[in-house]
């Protein structure tokens, strides 16, 4: 995608001017049961994952994934190394999950994300429920920004041809959202702004009005310290 | 030690000092005690008797409890010397002489002990006899320089005597002054007179020849002036000094009040500054030619003004990699206060409080949030102005009865017009048309 290269100059190992964005989507989907399970009270079957949001294949730049659940699994700390990265488990309740991606370079620092694990219908969701066989989906799109990579991060970082030739999608038209998201914003923006405008008109104006009160006041203090002189 | 210890820090003693014989007579009678305590140096005196002073006690009793010597040690090198070792020389004779003391005029002779070998030298206190030097002028000499108009010759002669009568001691001239014949002069008339004479004397005698001679110039004008101010001070009556006190406190409120003012309105300044560079920077360039400069580095948004007003987002130009949403995160720095402001205005306006993290929202997000606060302040400053503007029309109703000012209507109230804009509801309509534009406009994205 947004790939902002200029001539890269190798510097303590990071290649100055260049910044590199890799969107990513990550989140999980559900399904219920229809029954609780008699041997353990689990509900739902989850996967949890991490993809990129273009298609790519993710592992030239991701070594692992590191997914943390919640303590009351019997493990835990998942990390998956080969994609695709995602976790399967069973459940009965939704927490938080930490995914923790590391990077092929190590000198680049893991990133954590957060991610609440949904399992059940939420209003934010309706939409992307219907899908598939999976009832409940909740995912997020997010964006890497590789801020002057490591020269090994940089080649690992170029574009790739597509990694499959099918149509690749998301269950959530991100798209759709990136638009009318970035509508609003710059709708809120101008109607902040057209604000703003009246207010510091409003101010200049409270401004010289004070002065012009202040002038007033001082002329009638002058005015009446002449009248009670001449009394 | 403990003793001492307590003796610097001016501690009390034990609150219940042992009843002891030394203790009782020590409070009674002082030099007993040192006796007493010097005959029995028995080892539980080594307790310090009240009122004995340290250095006293130590010199009797040191920490290393020695025992006092047993036998007399006169060797001559002790604490004692019995006799006081006088100089060997003969001894010098003294003498009941006479003596006359100079500064007498009168030639009177008194007598006083003196040693032999100082008879008919001067007395010796003698030198301490300063005698100031009085010009003295003739007749052609006052006529030529002297003359006043205002001093008579004979006046300016009982001056003069006077002066070298009393060393210029003029507080005395002007007691003595003859005031039957002569009209009452106060003590700068008397002093102008003198000095203007000697300086005359002083001009006219040194001629063309000898050097420029020091003329002492006494400055009558601003003697008069200094006393009348002293007696004024002086003069006061109590309710005048308490008047005064509170005129000077009343001042120093009302520059208090000043300096509060002016920074207001410098902020309000600011504020109006950070509005105009966020809403239209080029709009203000054309207003503003002097802060052109300013402008045309960042022709985009003003940070300067952003750091003035609004939210300062945390530098994202370290290396290594991020996150894109959490550059969205607002400052921790920013304040609870107006994190629930945005959140509130954000919900008003249906804006998601953690929306799609792509590049173009991130910016136009975070600097809608930057707007948002920067409104909230220019919301508070106008309702700052509106209570002032308050106070200043009571301040003139008071001072001008029955008159008032009127306060702009467009200032304060709900209507959305701004000052030069037309009625509420065609605003509202040129606003959504202006929305419908802003979707439609190559602001939407383009990477779709």
């Amino acid at each position: 995608m947004a790939l902002t290269q200029e001539i890269p100059s190798e510097s303590g190992g990071r290649v100055k001017g260049v910044t590199i964005v890799k969107p990513i989507v990550f989140g999980n989907y559900a399904r219920y049961f229809g029954k609780k399970r008699e041997e353990d009270g689990h509900t739902h079957e989850w996967t949890v994952y991490l993809k990129p949001y273009l298609n790519e294949d993710i592992s030239k730049y991701v070594r692992k994934v590191h997914f943390k659940l919640h303590d009351s699994y019997s493990t835990p700390n998942r990390i998956i190394t080969k994609p695709p990265f995602e976790v399967a488990e069973t459940g009965w309740g939704e927490f938080e999950i930490s995914i923790k991606i590391y990077f092929y370079d190590p000198n680049e620092r893991p990133v954590n994300l957060y991610h609440i694990l949904k399992l059940f219908q939420g209003s934010e969701v309706a939409n992307a429920a219907t899908l598939g066989k999976h009832t409940i989906v909740s995912e997020f799109y997010e964006e890497l920004i590789f801020q002057e990579p490591t020269q090994n991060m940089l080649s690992a970082l170029s574009p790739q041809p597509p990694l499959t030739t099918t149509p690749y999608i998301h269950h959530t038209n991100f798209e759709d959202k990136k638009e009318k998201t970035l509508a609003s914003i710059l709708v809120a923006k101008n109607k902040i702004r057209r604000e703003i405008n009246e207010y510091k008109d409003k101010l200049k104006l409270a401004k010289e009005t004070i002065s012009k009160f202040k002038s007033e006041i001082a002329k009638q203090q002058l005015k009446n310290a002449a009248t009670s002189g001449v009394v | 030690m403990t003793t001492d210890v307590r003796d610097i820090l001016d501690l009390e003693q034990a609150p219940t000092p042992e009843l002891t014989k030394e203790a009782i007579l020590g409070t009674t009678a002082d030099k007993q005690k040192k006796k007493l305590s010097l005959s029995q140096p028995a080892p539980k005196s080594s307790r310090r008797p009240e009122g004995m002073h340290r250095e006293v006690f130590a010199l009797l009793y040191t920490d290393s409890k020695d025992a006092p010597p047993l036998f007399q040690t006169d060797t001559g090198s002790g604490y004692k010397q019995m006799k006081a070792k006088l100089g060997m020389r003969k001894v010098r004779p003294w003498k009941w002489m006479p003596f006359t003391n100079p500064a007498r005029k009168d030639g009177a002779i008194f007598h006083h002990w003196r040693r032999l070998a100082d008879e008919g030298k001067e007395y010796p206190f003698a030198k301490f006899n300063k005698q100031v030097p009085i010009p003295n002028y003739t007749d052609s000499e006052y006529l030529q320089h002297l003359h006043s108009e205002f001093w008579t010759r004979s006046e300016t002669d009982h001056l003069f005597d006077l002066c070298r009568r009393f060393d210029l001691r003029f507080g005395v001239v002007k007691d003595r002054w003859d005031t039957a014949k002569f009209p009452e002069r106060t003590i700068e008339d008397l002093k102008e007179r003198y000095y203007s004479i000697c300086g005359s004397l002083t001009k006219a005698r040194a001629g063309s020849g000898t050097p420029e001679t020091k003329v002492f110039v006494f400055d009558a004008d601003h003697e008069r002036r200094r006393k009348e101010q002293l007696k004024r001070l002086y003069d006061r009556t109590p309710e005048q000094i308490e008047e005064e006190q509170s005129l000077l406190n009343e001042l120093r409120k009302i520059e208090a009040r000043k300096k509060e003012r002016d920074k207001k309105t410098q902020d309000l300044q600011k504020l109006i500054t950070a509005a105009d560079s966020q809403t239209d920077p080029r709009k203000q360039e054309k207003k503003f030619p002097k802060k052109k400069l300013q402008h045309q580095t960042r022709p985009r948004i003003d940070t300067n003004a952003l750091e003035l007003a609004g939210i300062k987002f945390p530098d994202t130009k370290t290396t290594g990699v991020t996150v894109r949403s959490q550059r969205m995160k607002l400052p921790s720095s920013l304040g609870n206060k107006k994190t629930k402001v945005i959140e509130q205005l954000s919900q008003e306006l249906g804006i998601e409080l953690n929306p799609i993290p792509t590049e173009q929202v991130c910016q136009h997000y975070n600097e809608l949030r930057s707007d948002m606060v920067l409104l909230h302040e220019l919301k508070i400053a106008l309702s700052t102005c509106e209570f002032e503007l308050q106070t200043l029309r009571h301040q003139f109703e008071a001072f001008a009865p029955g008159k008032t000012l009127t306060i702009p209507s467009t200032l304060f109230g709900e209507s959305q017009g701004g000052a030069d804009s037309t009625s509420g509801l065609s605003k509202q309509k040129a606003g959504s048309t202006e929305i419908i534009d802003v979707v439609g406009s190559p602001g939407a994205p383009s990477n779709n």
